[in-house]
């Protein structure tokens, strides 16, 4: 077994006992990248040189005898929407092709404290706006097992590249289920924290009442570590919760016996596919065998999140994108004859079409005359879909659910038709509207061989209940199998 | 609801060119056919007092950063300031 293949704990475990060096495992994360990234395509920017120097500074720490983190070493890739100072940050977008920012999000600063060694900046759909990756300006992300299919979206390049061994974890961000939905496509682990539990400053805004950064892995363990060091108060996030955050994975349990699974028929309805629907019921089952107890439950306003999410997030994408102008960073047009044509040929130039549909639903529904008619109705039925998941929470522990309602689609299958596209954060977008954390864990595979995810939703600030659930369900299977054979 | 593409565009500072004003018109017709799908709810939007945000206090900003750090994006910098097209006759 390679080093890239293997999970972040068990790296930090040889780490510790001497049987390999931090320079070991980047050479060999970086070795898979120069052999598939040909194929994935996950990386906007690999940081070759500074890994290894990262990896160095470990190595001569750990001969110093320095107390180190347990992540110290550990390769980590970074969505390119994540402020990174001195590394290009172009929200995979021709607007920010040239955008290196002079600050570190403050999940960088977290990352960077603890020693882990960053990769390089992942691909993604422009400005987080999309649902397979495919709307990047700059490339493609495969799907590592199968090469003809997208990896999912917003965050496709994190998954992809933690699916197929270009890198150990990677950090992501979820508006919709931006780190959900790719991890379900991909069969890795991806968690979308509590809203206000992950600092947001430095990561580029599109929604910024629903955005959360969070981490992908490929064992629970994994996400686990890294939740514990990216969560926690900052003050450079106004929205940032200033309560006592667990170390999850220290205290990661293996048990669910006694706990309550809630199932949700609103879940389990039309427009999910048959055998995405039986992989998740399967897996409660083998949950409740375990010790879990089921129970239905119902989420009455499902039908109403769609609607809700691309009014609420394309609202405030069109305030948030206003900032683009030409004029401080990024992109400016070669040629205009005042400021107004400046602005708009930069906008129209550096937008794709998909960002630019946002921009001007946003617009739309904020116009004079509409708000009522949208936003507000939109922003009561938020309130409402909150209500119910509170009401199912004082029954149940955690709520399962599809995250996604089919397996990993063909490139090019829905790009005419944003609709469709649209249709595929069905299962994950009221997670966001409510603020609650959820995950997206391997459950089984399609017909075709595709990976299929579950979603276990939680209450607030509930994400040990949740990545205990996980773990234990991760240890009946025996782990979620073996890196993908890229061909 | 018909939306007019052009005004919406020209409210967002974006200009759609003309051979894809059509299929923009088309798809966001039936993205705002979807969204405006949502019913009437007899309620009123109340500040969340669990969740409010705690806004820092007004003291002196300590971050460093040089000017030149600060325009290093800049598309046109002259005298280290940012340089626009003339808004004042």
């Amino acid at each position: 077994m390679e080093l890239y293949e293997k999970s972040a704990f068990e790296l930090s475990e040889m780490l510790k006992a001497k049987e390999c060096s931090a320079a070991e495992i980047t050479e060999s994360v970086l070795g898979r990248i120069g052999k598939t990234e040909a194929s994935v395509e996950a990386y906007v920017t690999v940081c070759e040189e500074s890994a290894r120097e990262q990896a160095k500074k470990v190595d001569e720490m750990i001969a110093e005898g320095k107390e180190l983190h347990p992540l110290a070493g550990i390769p980590i890739g970074i969505k390119d929407n994540i402020s990174t100072k001195g590394i290009l940050t172009t929200c995979s977008s021709k607007m920010l092709y040239n955008y290196v920012p002079p600050f570190n999000a403050t999940v960088m600063n977290k990352v960077n404290s603890a020693e882990m060694v960053v990769t390089g900046k992942l691909n993604m759909d422009e400005f987080a706006m999309g649902s397979s990756t495919e709307t990047s300006y700059f490339k493609k992300t495969k799907n590592p097992h199968d090469l003809t299919r997208i990896p999912g979206g917003s965050s496709g390049g994190s998954a992809a590249a933690v699916a197929s061994g270009e890198a150990i974890v990677a950090l992501g961000s979820d508006t919709g289920g931006s780190i959900r939905q790719p991890s379900a496509y991909c069969g890795v682990v991806g968690l979308k924290p509590t809203y206000g539990s992950v600092s947001r400053f430095g990561l580029v805004a599109f929604a910024s009442s629903l955005d959360q950064i969070g981490p992908i892995g490929r064992t629970v363990k994994d996400v686990a570590m890294v939740q514990s060091l990216i969560c926690g108060h900052d003050k450079m996030d106004a929205t940032s919760k200033d309560i006592a955050y667990p170390d999850y994975a220290a205290n990661l349990k293996n048990d669910v016996k006694g706990l309550k699974i809630g199932i949700p028929d609103e879940y389990f309805g039309e427009g999910i596919d048959a055998e995405v629907k039986d992989a998740v019921m399967e897996t409660v089952k083998l949950l409740e065998k375990n010790g879990a107890e089921v129970r239905k439950i119902s989420l009455p306003s499902t039908a109403y999140a769609l609607n809700s999410y691309y009014i609420l997030s394309s609202a405030e994408a069109s305030s948030n994108l206003a900032r683009f102008d030409g004029v401080r960073y990024g992109y400016r047009t070669e040629n205009y004859d005042s400021l107004i044509d400046m602005y708009e040929k930069t906008r129209s130039e550096g937008f794709g079409d998909e960002v630019k549909r946002r921009i001007m639903l946003g617009t739309f529904v904020l116009s004079s005359g509409f708000y009522d008619a949208y936003y507000k109705k939109a922003k009561l039925m938020q309130k409402k879909i909150s209500a119910e998941f509170s009401e199912a929470f004082a029954d149940v522990d955690v709520i399962a659910t599809p995250t996604v309602p089919s397996g990993a689609f063909k490139i090019g299958e829905n790009m005419g038709d944003p609709l469709k596209m649209y249709a595929t954060d069905i299962c994950t977008v009221t997670i966001n509207i409510a603020g609650l954390p959820a995950i997206s864990v391997p459950c089984g595979k399609t017909a075709n061989g595709m990976p299929i995810g579950m979603q276990l939703i939680g209450g607030h600030f509930r994400e040990q209940t949740l990545l205990d659930a996980a773990n234990a369900y991760e240890s009946i299977v025996g782990g979620f199998g073996n890196i993908p054979k890229i061909v | 609801m018909n939306i007019d593409i052009k005004h919406i565009a020209k409210l967002s500072r974006l200009r759609i060119e003309d051979d894809k004003i059509e299929k923009f018109e088309k798809d966001m017709q039936s993205i705002v056919n979807m969204v405006e799908q949502l019913p009437d709810i007899d309620d009123t939007l109340t500040l969340d007092v669990n969740n409010a945000m705690k806004l820092r206090e007004d003291v002196e900003v300590t971050d460093k950063y040089t000017r030149e750090q600060l325009m290093k994006n800049a598309p046109q910098v002259q005298a280290g300031c940012l340089v626009v097209p003339k808004i004042v006759d």
